[in-house]
């Protein structure tokens, strides 16, 4: 079973570039797509790494949760803040992600403790 | 003759059931229960200062046997030191000539009381419980044979206790692993013990012809008429409902602890019924009903080798893993995955949800 | 009820004393049937008295006859313990006998009866007006069958006590145990009446009571019809092994 940073940085990778792929619905800013992928992907794994670090440190479903959001949000405000605008089409997801990943961390994946001992 | 009053009658009745404790360390306070061979007595232990109970041979003594085959149960259980299996504290003769043995007195219910009202995961988790000392006793080449509801008790800590071991046989393994059977013990010597103190105990006794499982009834005298309930070849010991194919036949020399693991599944599918004992069933799901089939086998090869695969299974099944005795289809892996992970999955088909929504609002 | 100088009103030549009954040797015969009147003449007596209404007399009369015929007519050759209990035969034989002479309006008076056992009617009717009751009339002649099962035990006991020396172990016994329960002497009251000591008392009752439930199992043998029979009674009656 992987260890929790490892899970946070691919769901949270993996759930970036789904959240960037969701721009093409939007005409305005489908010339920018790629860029809009990969910075949601990026977005995702420094969520994911921190989400990860956490969940390794506090072992709590709660505050995994709430952390995750507060981070999901705090990068996508981020992201938006670049943009000028979106805020909520933006951060909405991204809080949404942060949660996802959150909740999975504190779930699942070894936290690593046992692995070194 | 002297007219005897009818109080004077139940009197002398009721003295006569009491058991003879004089010169003995107990005080007959009460009769628990009376079974097929013996009573057990609630006395009191004067120099402990603490309530035991007694079995006592109570079927008239009509062959030696029944007081050899309770004096077994005794040695038995005294070699099985295990939280799950009653302690024995003595053993020996009545002053009047019965013999008994003394054991903890467990205060509890038994299974089939205990279980009335609590839902079908508590009863599995009492279940694996069940599987540990049985486990055990196994582990000591000791198949108990009469495994059923009303031999399993729940004590007042929730501890799981396995009782009357009264047809208990004692598998005979001549040193080496045997090929036929899985897990058997690789020691002799305990079997061995067993028999030469049961022997000791009753000295005039033939040699036993050693016979592979050990059947105690060899030690009868040569001459001597079978005893009922012997376990020769062709004779049955068991509950039916709970008696395995073997059993049933009197197979005796094919007895092992798959025989255990039959019974143990009978009562995982009383456990399964609403409300249990009801006879009433199906109603629970198949990966279950594939545990209490596979268990079930008539064909002792088809059966879990031992009751901690069985235990482990059922462990599976409350894990929501999926379990060796059923093969699942996709439909059936999928449900268990999503059911297992009921939150994640709420959480993914939300953000789902959530992006079709802005997408539908970002084209109006 | 006289018994025989080793205290068994049967001595167990044969295993059953049915099977002594149902036997080809004619004393062998008679002592079993001795044996089977000792034990049943009372329950026997009380039962038709009160099943049939019959005065004293003609119960007197029928059961005597009954006994005799027991003897005479082999009335025990049809007796299959497989198929009941022993005393549950003898009741029914009895209800046929007395439908019989009802019906025929033939109670003879026997003159001198085959039987050997002197039969106390007179104690049976004391008995009969000191007992209880209740239920139906086959569940009073179970109870009678118990309650003379425990008095022939007792006789039994005294007879063994008296032959072995040990007439005030019985004595103590008989008043503490056979005693009425609201006169019933203490252990202190009893060993200054007996001039022993109150351990001593305990060890007595004890002593007692173990040959007690000896002679219970020794006279039930004499009261059922086969090893099965007395197995099943030992284990329900009295919940013992019998060594």
């Amino acid at each position: 079973m992987s260890n929790k940073i490892v899970l946070g940085l691919v769901l949270g990778g993996v759930l970036g570039i789904l959240d960037g792929l969701t721009a093409w619905f939007t005409p305005a800013v489908r010339a920018g797509i790629v860029g809009i992928v990969f910075g949601s992907m990026f977005k995702g794994l420094i969520a994911g790494v921190l989400i990860g670090v956490f969940a390794r440190k506090v072992h709590s479903l709660a505050l995994g949760i709430v952390f995750g959001l507060a981070v999901g949000a705090f990068l996508a405000w981020i992201i938006a803040f670049m943009q000028h605008g979106y805020y909520f089409q933006i951060m909405l997801p991204g809080a949404m992600v942060g949660l996802i990943v959150g909740y999975a961390t504190q779930k699942y994946g070894a936290s690593g403790q046992l692995q070194r001992a | 003759m002297k007219f005897l009053p009818d109080q004077v009658v139940v009197r002398l009745q009721t003295g006569m059931q009491t058991p003879d404790l004089s010169g003995t360390r107990y005080r007959a306070l009460e009769l628990l229960g009376q079974g097929g061979m013996g009573a057990v007595w609630l006395v009191q232990d004067s120099i402990l200062q603490r309530p035991v109970a007694l079995k006592i041979l109570t079927a008239e003594n009509s062959s030696a046997d029944l007081a050899a085959r309770l004096m077994q149960e005794a040695v038995v259980l005294a070699r099985l030191e295990h939280p799950g299996i009653v302690p024995v504290h003595d053993a020996g003769t009545l002053p009047d000539g019965r013999t008994f043995y003394c054991m903890k007195l467990v205060e509890g219910k038994t299974l089939d009381h205990y279980v009335l009202k609590l839902p079908l995961r508590e009863r599995l988790r009492l279940f694996q419980r069940i599987a540990e000392p049985l486990a055990f006793a196994h582990s000591r080449g000791i198949i108990h044979r009469d495994l059923k509801p009303s031999n399993v008790m729940v004590g007042s800590f929730g501890e799981v206790l396995i009782m009357d071991w009264g047809l208990a046989k004692v598998l005979n393994v001549t040193g080496a692993p045997s090929a036929q059977v899985p897990g058997a013990v690789e020691e002799s010597s305990l079997t061995k013990q067993v028999s030469e103190q049961v022997m000791d105990a009753f000295g005039g006794f033939s040699p036993a012809k050693q016979v592979s499982g050990h059947e105690f009834t060899r030690a009868v005298k040569p001459g001597a008429s079978a005893p009922e309930n012997a376990t020769a070849h062709g004779t049955i010991l068991g509950t039916p409902g709970y008696m395995a194919p073997e059993q049933e036949r009197g197979d005796v020399n094919l007895i092992d602890q798959r025989t255990d693991v039959f019974a143990l599944g009978s009562i995982l599918q009383y456990l399964l019924q609403e409300p249990p004992g009801s006879q009433q069933s199906d109603s629970y799901s198949r990966p279950l009903r594939a545990i209490c089939a596979k268990s079930m086998s008539a064909e002792m090869s088809d059966r879990y080798r031992t009751v901690q695969e069985l235990a482990a299974d059922v462990g599976r099944y409350l894990d929501g893993m999926p379990v060796s005795a059923y093969r699942e289809n996709i439909f059936e892996r999928t449900a268990r995955l999503v059911s297992r992970n009921r939150v994640a999955v709420v959480l993914v088909l939300a953000y789902l949800f959530m992006r079709l929504l802005f997408i539908l609002f970002s084209r109006h | 009820m006289a018994p025989n100088p080793q205290g068994d009103a049967f001595p167990l030549t044969q295993h059953s004393v049915v099977a002594a009954a149902q036997g080809r040797d004619p004393e062998q015969r008679s002592r079993a049937i001795d044996a089977i009147t000792t034990s049943y003449w009372r329950p026997a007596y009380k039962y038709v008295r009160l099943r049939w209404h019959v005065e004293r007399e003609d119960a007197e009369d029928f059961t005597q006859d009954f006994f005799s015929r027991l003897l005479e007519k082999d009335f025990l050759a049809s007796y299959d313990p497989a198929k009941g209990k022993l005393r549950t035969f003898l009741r029914t034989c009895i209800d046929r006998l007395f439908m019989n002479q009802l019906r025929d309006a033939h109670r003879q008076k026997r003159g001198e009866a085959a039987i050997h056992i002197s039969l106390d009617f007179e104690e049976a009717e004391h008995e009969l007006a000191a007992s209880t009751q209740t239920g139906s009339a086959e569940d009073y002649f179970e109870k009678e069958w118990v309650r003379t099962l425990f008095a022939l035990a007792v006789e039994r006991l005294r007879t063994q006590c008296r032959q072995a020396g040990k007439t005030t172990q019985f004595a103590v016994f008989e008043r503490y145990d056979l005693g009425d329960e609201d006169n019933r002497p203490s252990y202190a009251v009893l060993a200054e009446e007996f001039r022993i000591a109150a351990t001593d008392v305990t060890n007595y009752l004890a002593f007692a009571r173990r040959e007690f439930r000896r002679c219970v199992l020794a006279q039930l043998r004499d009261m059922t019809g086969s090893d099965e029979e007395f197995h099943r009674e030992a284990r329900s009656l009295l919940g013992v092994a019998s060594k």
